[in-house]
C-alpha cells in the first residue's frame, strides 16, 4: 500500500531525513518510536506533500509516486484516499468554526456528497468517534483535548480514505482517555492501514503490528513489534524502551547517556552509544536483515561480552555447576539467582579463573578466553560477596584501590594517585589524602565495599562480575551502590554479571534473570517475563518468598474489623 | 453578560466625557460669538442694550455651570440649539448634511476595509512574491500622501483633465433629475471624494490583514487545512483569512474615527454638502451651536460604530465571548 523508498528531507542545510526506507501493507498499523525532535512528525507530514524543506526519494502509494505529482492532483488525494491526524496541539483545529462544519467540509469541499448529505455522514463519523453529540456545534477551544482528539479522528475519517497517518494520539492525553483512544484507533486501524508516530512506547504496543525506530533521521530498526519490544536488537531502541514508565518492565528507569545531537557523519547514534567502535564514527551502517527484524548497526545490534557455555564446576565428586550457558550483553544486567549453595559463586570463581576445577569455554568480545591475560583482567573485574576477599587487610584504601594500576603497569604514581581518587568520588566517597591512608578495619562495612567497588572499576572494565556485592550492606548504603552501578552501566554501558539470592532486588536491577538450583540453571528469560509469569516451580517458590511489604495485619483482625465496619454503617443501620 | 455589562459602561463613560468636552471646547476658544456673528464694525455701533439683550437671548451671559445644564435639557429633547448663523435650528441645519456624509463615510469604510483585507490576505498569501512586494510598495506610496492631497489629485486628474467626474458638489444643481438619472449622478458626484478617502484608509488595513495573515498561515489549523486537499482559495479565505480578520475588524472602530476627520478635508476639496463642508462654514463664522452639534453627532456615530464592530467581533471569534 505504502512504499517509501529513500526518503531525504531537509530544511535549509539542516537534514531531517537522511533516507528512510519504509512499507506499509494493506490493512498493516506501523508505529514509528523515537525521542522528540528525530523528525517523526516531518516523516508524517511529508508523506502528506505538507513540508516545506526539500524533499528527496519516493514515496509511493498504491504504486503512484507522491511526490511527484502536482500539487491538484495530490489535493485529490488529500483526504479521499489517505488523511492525518495532525499533533493535537492548540489550535490544530480552526478556532472560528465548529466542529461539524469542519468535518463536513472535506466531504463537500471533494463533492463527494452535497452538503445536507454531507452533514449525515460528519453525525455519523463523529459518533463513531465517540464524540458526544452535545459537542457537534461546539468550537474547538470548548472541547477537551480528549474531544478534540477524537473530533479529528472523526475528521480523518470523513472520506474513508484507506490510510491514515496519525501523530501522537496519545499524547497528553490522561490513561483513562488515552485508553479509549486506543480502543477507538484498533478499531479504526481494523479495516485500513495506519502510520502512527508517537514517543508513547505503550501506543506503540497496541497498536503496531510493526515498529519502526526513528533517530536521527534514520531507521535504526524495524520489525515485528513483540520483537522490538520484548528483545530490542538495538541500543537506542534499549534505551527508549528502559526509560518509559510502564507497568510491563520490572528495572528502574534508565536514560541514555548524553542529549539528542546529531554528528555530522558517521552512525547517528554513535555519541549516545556505549559500545561505539572506530568505524561508527566513520559511517552509518546500512539498514540489514537480522533474523525477523532490520537492524542499522555495524556491530550487529547489542553485543554480548561476556559468554558462557557449558560450564561444568566439579569439586572432586560434588558437582557444584551444571552444564551453564549465560551470555552477559553490553549495557545489560544479567542476575543470576538462587538460594544459597546452588553453585553461583563458583560460577563466578570459574569466570575470574580462581577455581581450576571447570570445563567448558568463556567467550570475552567473541573471541575465546585461552588465559586469564592482563587483558583479561583490564575487560573484567570482580566484586566479591566478602570485601575482605577483594581488599587485602594490609593495604590502605590508596593502595587497595589503586592495585590493579600496579598490575597493569598503567601510568605513573602521580597519575595512577588521580585515578584513585577519581574512582573513590565515582562510588561517593571520601577522596582525601587521610581516607586514602585508611585501613579497612577502621571503615564500615559500607565503606569498604565501595572501595571494593571502586577498586574493581578503577581499570573501566567493560563487565563486572560481582557476587552478592550488596549483601553485607544495609539498605539505604545497598541502594547507593546499586544506583552507582546502574548509572555506570547507562553511561559506560557496563554489563554486570550480579549473583544474588535476593530475586527482588534482581528484579529492579536485572534485564535477564538466570535461575539457578542445585548447580543447574532451571529458568533464564526477560526480567519482567520471569518475574510476572514464572516458568518453573523453583522460581516460583523464589518469588513468593520474596520480601514485598503488604502487611498481614488485616488477615488476622479480619473479622473484627468486618465487624466494625458493619455497625457503622449507616444504611445497614437504617434498614 | 458581564462583559456586556462592562463594555456598555464604558461607553457611557466615554459618552459622558465626550458631551462636556463638546461643550467646553468651543466655549474655551478665542474671539466673542457676537461679533463673529454680527461683524466688527456693527458690534461697534451697536448699543449696549442691544448687546445685552442679544447675549441674555444666547444664554452667553450665565455662569458655566447653567450654561451645560442648560446644554444637557436641550439635547434630552433633541434640541441642539439654534445657529444664528443659518438662522434656523442646527438640528435641521445638520440632518441637511448627515445623510451625504453617512454616504461617503460608510461607504469608504466598508471598501477600504474590504478591499485592504482582500489585498492584505492575498498579500499575505503571496508573502515575498512579485505581487506581494508590488501591492507593498503602492500602498506605503499611497500611505505617504494625506487624504485631502489625494482629493486634490483625483480632482485634477478626472475632473479638470479628463473632464469625465463633475468637480464639485453632491447632485447637479438645477437638474430636476429623478429616479436612476439620480442616483447615476449621485454616484458620479460620490466617485472621486469616495476613492480618495478610500484610497487614504486602505493601506491601514491592508498591512494588518497582511501581517496577521502571515503569522496565522503558520498556525497549525491552516496546515491541517492543507492536509484537508481543501482548495487554495477555501484556505485563503475560509481558514486563514477568517482569522486574519479578526484585528482588522476591531481596528474599523478606529479608522471610523479618523475617517470623521479625513472626511472633514476631503468634503472641503470636492465641496461636497456634508458635515466637513458645514464645520468648514461654521468654524469660520463661529457658530458654536452648529460646531458642538456636529461634533455631537460624530462622536456618537464613531462610538456607535465602535460598539457594532465590538459586536460583531463576538460574532467572528467564539473564543472572546469565552475568555472574558
Ligand atoms: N519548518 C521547519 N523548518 C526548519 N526546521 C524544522 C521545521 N519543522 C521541523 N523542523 C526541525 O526538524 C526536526 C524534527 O522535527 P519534527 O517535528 O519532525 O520532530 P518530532 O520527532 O515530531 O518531535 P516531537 O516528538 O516533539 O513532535 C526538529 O529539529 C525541528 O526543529
Ligand atoms: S555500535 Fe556503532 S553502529 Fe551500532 S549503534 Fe553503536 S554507534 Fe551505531
Ligand atoms: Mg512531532
Amino acid at each position: 500500500m505504502l512504499e517509501i523508498h529513500d526518503l531525504r528531507v531537509a530544511y535549509g542545510n539542516k537534514n531531517i531525513l537522511n533516507g528512510i526506507d519504509l512499507s506499509i501493507r494493506q490493512g498493516e498499523t506501523l508505529a514509528v518510536i523515537g525521542e522528540s525532535g528525530v523528525g517523526k512528525t516531518t516523516l508524517g507530514l511529508c508523506i502528506a506533500g505538507l513540508v516545506q524543506g526539500k524533499v528527496s526519494g519516493q514515496v509511493l502509494f498504491q504504486g503512484m509516486d507522491l511526490l511527484k505529482l502536482s500539487e491538484q492532483d495530490l489535493n485529490k488525494m488529500r483526504w479521499n484516499r489517505f488523511s492525518l491526524v495532525l499533533q493535537n496541539v492548540e489550535n490544530v483545529l480552526n478556532p472560528v468554526m465548529t466542529i461539524i462544519k469542519q468535518v463536513t467540509e472535506p466531504i463537500v469541499e471533494h463533492g463527494i456528497r452535497k452538503k445536507k448529505y454531507a452533514v449525515e455522514k460528519a453525525v455519523e463519523v463523529l459518533s463513531r468517534a465517540g464524540v458526544p453529540s452535545s459537542r457537534y456545534e461546539a468550537y474547538p477551544h470548548q472541547l477537551s483535548g480528549g474531544e478534540r482528539q477524537r473530533a479529528m479522528i472523526a475528521m480523518a475519517l470523513a472520506n474513508d480514505p484507506e490510510f491514515i497517518i496519525l501523530d501522537e494520539p496519545t499524547a497528553s492525553l490522561d490513561t483513562l482517555t488515552r485508553l479509549e483512544i486506543l480502543k477507538l484507533l484498533r478499531e479504526v486501524g481494523r479495516d485500513r492501514a495506519l502510520l502512527v508516530i508517537t514517543h508513547d512506547i505503550s501506543a506503540a504496543a497496541k497498536l503496531g503490528d510493526n515498529i519502526a525506530v526513528l533517530y536521527g533521521g534514520k531507521l535504526l530498526e524495524k520489525g515485528p513489534a513483540k520483537e522490538i519490544l520484548t528483545a530490542p536488537c538495538h541500543p537506542y531502541t534499549r534505551g527508549l524502551l528502559r526509560s518509559y514508565p510502564n507497568m510491563t518492565t520490572v528495572k528502574d528507569l534508565q536514560g541514555i547517556k548524553g542529549r539528542l545531537e546529531i554528528p555530522q557523519k558517521g552512525c547517528c547514534f554513535y555519541p549516545r552509544c556505549t559500545q561505539a567502535v572506530d568505524i561508527c564514527r566513520e559511517e552509518h551502517p546500512p539498514i540489514a536483515r537480522k533474523g525477523e527484524c532490520y537492524l542499522a548497526c555495524h556491530r550487529g545490534g547489542i553485543v554480548p561480552l561476556l559468554q558462557l557455555k557449558d560450564i561444568n564446576v566439579n569439586y572432586g565428586p560434588v558437582a557444584a555447576v551444571k552444564g551453564a550457558n549465560i551470555k552477559v550483553y553490553e549495557g545489560e544486567t544479567m542476575a543470576m539467582v538462587g538460594e544459597s549453595g546452588s553453585g553461583k559463586s563458583s560460577l563466578a570463581y570459574s569466570i575470574m579463573g580462581i577455581t581450576k576445577s571447570f570445563s567448558g569455554s568463556i567467550y570475552l568480545d567473541g573471541s575465546k578466553v585461552k588465559k586469564r591475560s592482563k587483558e583479561f583482567f583490564r575487560r573484567v573485574q570482580m566484586v566479591f560477596q566478602n570485601p575482605a576477599e577483594s581488599i587485602s587487610h594490609r593495604h590502605n584504601v590508596l593502595q587497595a584501590v589503586r592495585e590493579p594500576l600496579d598490575i597493569q603497569n598503567l601510568g605513573c604514581d602521580g597519575e595512577r594517585k588521580e585515578k584513585v581518587r577519581r574512582a573513590l568520588d565515582e562510588v561517593q566517597l571520601s577522596s582525601d589524602d587521610e581516607f586514602l591512608s585508611q585501613y579497612p578495619y577502621h571503615l564500615s562495612g559500607g565503606e569498604v565495599q565501595r572501595v571494593a567497588v571502586a577498586r574493581a572499576l578503577i581499570l573501566k572494565p567493560a563487565v563486572i562480575v560481582a557476587d552478592e556485592p550488596t549483601s553485607a550492606l544495609d539498605a539505604s548504603v545497598q541502594a547507593k551502590v546499586l544506583k552507582l552501578l546502574m548509572e555506570l552501566q547507562q553511561n559506560r554501558g557496563l554489563g554486570i554479571l550480579f549473583i544474588t539470592h535476593d530475586i527482588a532486588l534482581a528484579r529492579k536491577i536485572s534485564d535477564r534473570i538466570t535461575v539457578m538450583q542445585a548447580g543447574e540453571i532451571v529458568e533464564e528469560g526477560p526480567a519482567e517475563r520471569l518475574i510476572t509469569r514464572p516458568g518453573h516451580s523453583y522460581t516460583r517458590a523464589l518469588l513468593e518468598a520474596a520480601p514485598d511489604m503488604d502487611f498481614i495485619e488485616q488477615e488476622q483482625n479480619g473479622v473484627d474489623l468486618r465487624e466494625s465496619s458493619l455497625s457503622s454503617c449507616s444504611f445497614l443501620a437504617k434498614n | 453578560m458581564k462583559r456586556h455589562a462592562v463594555a456598555v459602561s464604558n461607553y457611557i463613560t466615554a459618552f459622558i466625557i465626550i458631551i462636556s468636552l463638546n461643550f467646553l471646547l468651543p466655549r474655551l476658544m478665542p474671539g466673542n460669538p457676537l461679533q463673529a456673528i454680527y461683524g466688527e464694525e456693527a458690534l461697534i455701533a451697536m448699543t449696549p442694550e442691544l448687546k445685552a439683550e442679544l447675549i441674555s437671548r444666547f444664554g452667553l451671559d450665565k455662569s458655566l455651570c447653567e450654561q451645560f445644564f442648560n446644554y444637557l435639557m436641550n439635547l434630552c429633547q433633541g434640541d441642539l440649539g439654534y445657529s444664528y448663523y443659518y438662522n434656523a435650528p442646527v438640528f435641521e441645519v445638520i440632518l441637511g448634511a448627515l445623510p451625504w456624509t453617512i454616504l461617503l463615510v460608510g461607504a469608504a469604510l466598508v471598501l477600504s476595509t474590504t478591499l485592504g483585507a482582500v489585498l492584505g490576505v492575498e498579500a499575505g498569501w503571496r508573502r515575498g512574491r512579485a505581487g506581494d512586494k508590488v501591492l507593498l510598495a503602492g500602498l506605503m506610496v499611497l500611505n505617504g500622501f494625506p487624504d485631502f492631497f489625494i482629493g486634490m489629485l483625483l480632482l485634477l486628474i478626472f475632473g479638470v483633465m479628463l473632464n469625465i467626474l463633475p468637480l464639485s458638489g453632491a447632485v447637479s444643481p438645477y437638474a430636476n433629475l429623478t429616479g436612476v438619472a439620480l442616483l447615476w449622478d449621485i454616484f458620479k458626484h460620490l466617485l472621486l471624494p469616495l476613492s480618495a478617502l478610500t484610497l487614504a484608509g486602505i493601506t491601514g488595513s491592508f498591512l494588518l490583514t497582511r501581517n496577521t495573515m502571515i503569522g496565522v498561515l503558520r498556525s497549525p489549523f491552516v496546515l491541517t487545512a492543507r492536509a484537508k486537499g481543501l482548495s487554495p482559495a477555501a484556505i485563503r479565505y475560509r481558514h486563514a483569512g477568517r482569522n486574519s480578520l479578526l484585528p482588522v475588524v476591531t481596528r474599523a472602530g478606529v479608522m471610523a474615527g479618523r475617517m470623521a476627520t479625513g472626511v472633514l478635508f476631503v468634503e472641503m476639496v470636492f465641496s461636497y454638502p456634508g458635515l466637513g463642508h458645514l464645520v468648514n462654514t461654521a468654524l469660520t463664522a463661529r457658530d458654536y451651536p452648529v460646531l458642538q452639534g456636529v461634533f455631537l453627532v460624530i462622536t456618537v456615530s464613531v462610538l456607535t460604530i465602535n460598539l457594532f464592530t465590538d459586536i460583531l467581533y463576538t460574532r467572528l471569534d467564539p473564543r472572546v465571548s469565552y475568555a472574558y
